[in-house]
This record gives structure tokens, sequence and C-alpha cells, in this order.
């Protein structure tokens, strides 16, 4: 019996790898090794171009892919970036956002409670990892016959990369970095 | 010169920023670069054109 996506929904997992070759040739897709089957992609993007940071990025897929309900930012694929790690990223953020604001209470209370705007968290592997929010679940695809690929998510992550990095170098304001017009 | 070039990249960046905050058309090329596509495709570049999408907004 089928159990996971990309076994039960083979043309899904062809558009998906036809979309990433064509958009992101550099990307591989790989397996957990954590027993759960999920499938991800791995590479390198700058979005800033050159002189830019370089991130090595993750692209996992949720094994209910392509799903997406309230308050799961992104959608059935996850953004992790493993090089550089917005953990590492958000603590060097904290002091300056908690001088800024006069405190945690107050930075947590304007939206960076984890250091970062538009981030959530969660376990993998043995690890809490923070995770880029793409996009508002509302925009993800989930149907039939229309989905929103991974190479779309990376196109929203390379977005959300190029407004942090201009956040982080005071390009722009906290207020525009928070705000849901992006 | 170097200070030119660097006000010429900062003023690019704010530029996408604003396409992007007014939803104009944005392409990321293979290599992830953010553009916008009327000068991707004046350079000669492909990408794919980001999707409508809103990061979500903080409660």
């Amino acid at each position: 019996m089928a159990f996971y996506w990309y076994q039960s929904d083979p043309d899904l997992y062809q558009a998906e790898v036809a979309a990433m070759r064509k958009f992101f040739p550099s990307f591989q897709i790989n397996q957990l090794q954590d027993g759960s089957g999920r499938l991800y992609w791995r590479g390198c993007v700058q979005p800033m171009g050159e002189g830019g940071m370089v991130w090595d990025l993750m692209l996992i897929y949720k094994n209910d892919h392509p799903h997406a309900t309230e308050g799961e930012y992104g959608g059935s694929i996850q953004i992790l970036p493993v090089k550089p790690r917005l953990k590492d990223i958000a603590a060097r953020m904290m002091p300056l956002l908690e001088e800024t604001y006069g405190g945690y209470d107050n930075a947590a209370s304007r939206g960076f409670g984890l250091g970062l705007p538009h981030i959530y968290r969660q376990n993998f592997g043995r690890n809490e990892e923070y995770f880029i929010c793409t996009a508002d679940p509302k925009y993800f695809k989930a149907g039939q016959t229309r989905s929103t690929s991974a190479a779309s998510a990376l196109s929203w992550a390379c977005k959300w990369i190029m407004l942090c990095e201009m956040w982080i170098n005071g390009e722009i304001s906290d207020d525009v970095a928070l705000e849901g017009n992006y | 010169m170097d200070e030119n070039n660097n006000d010429a990249i900062a003023a690019r960046r704010r530029a996408l920023a604003e396409a992007l905050r007014t939803g104009e058309p944005v392409v990321v090329t293979p290599t992830g670069e953010v553009e916008m596509k009327d000068e991707a495709q004046e350079n000669g570049m492909s990408g794919i054109q980001v999707p409508d999408g809103k990061l979500a907004k903080e409660d």
C-alpha cells in the first residue's frame, strides 16, 4: 500500500522533480535518515547576488504534501536554513532587539519573540530548529489539480532571505519587516 | 567609485523590496538571486516568478 505522497501520487512527484530541475538545477533530492520517509531538497542560493550571503537550505516535504492549514506557515514544504542557521542569527539579533524595545517581553509583543521576523520553531531530529515562514498558508495551493511546488516555496524563501538580509543590514525598518505586506 | 557602486546596489535592493511590496512581478534565478522580471528578461536571465503569497502576518 502506498504510504507516502510520492508513492500514492507519482505524477505529482515527477512534477515536483521537473520544476526543481528546471528552476533550481543545483538542488538535489534525498530522503531524511530519521525513519520518517520524508523527502527533501538541498542546495545553496544567494538571493542578494554577488556580495550577499550564500544560504545552504533544506526544503523538507511533510508527508501530507500538498497540504496547508491555518497556522501551518509555508504549508507542507518546510524551509530549514542549514547554514547560516537561523537560531544562530536570531541569538545575535535578540540582544539588539531587547535593547531597542526595552526587554524581551516588549520585543516579543512586537513580534520578535524568536529574534527574527516571520520564522517559526519546531523540533527537527534532536534539536529545536527555526524555519522560514515562507507564506501565509492561505497562499499555499493544495488542490488535486494544482499545488504549490518546492520550486515555488524556494522562490518565496529567497524573497524572505532578501528581506531578512535587508532588515539585518538596517535597510528596512522593523515595522516593514514585520508587516504582512511582503 | 566603490561608494557609488554600493549606493547603486542599495538603491536596487530598495527597488526590489518595493516591487515585492506592491506586487510587481519578481523572479528568482537558478542561483536564487531575486530580480525584477523586466530586468531579468533584458539581461537574458531565466527564473521562476515568485508566486503571490504574503509572509504570514504576526499576531
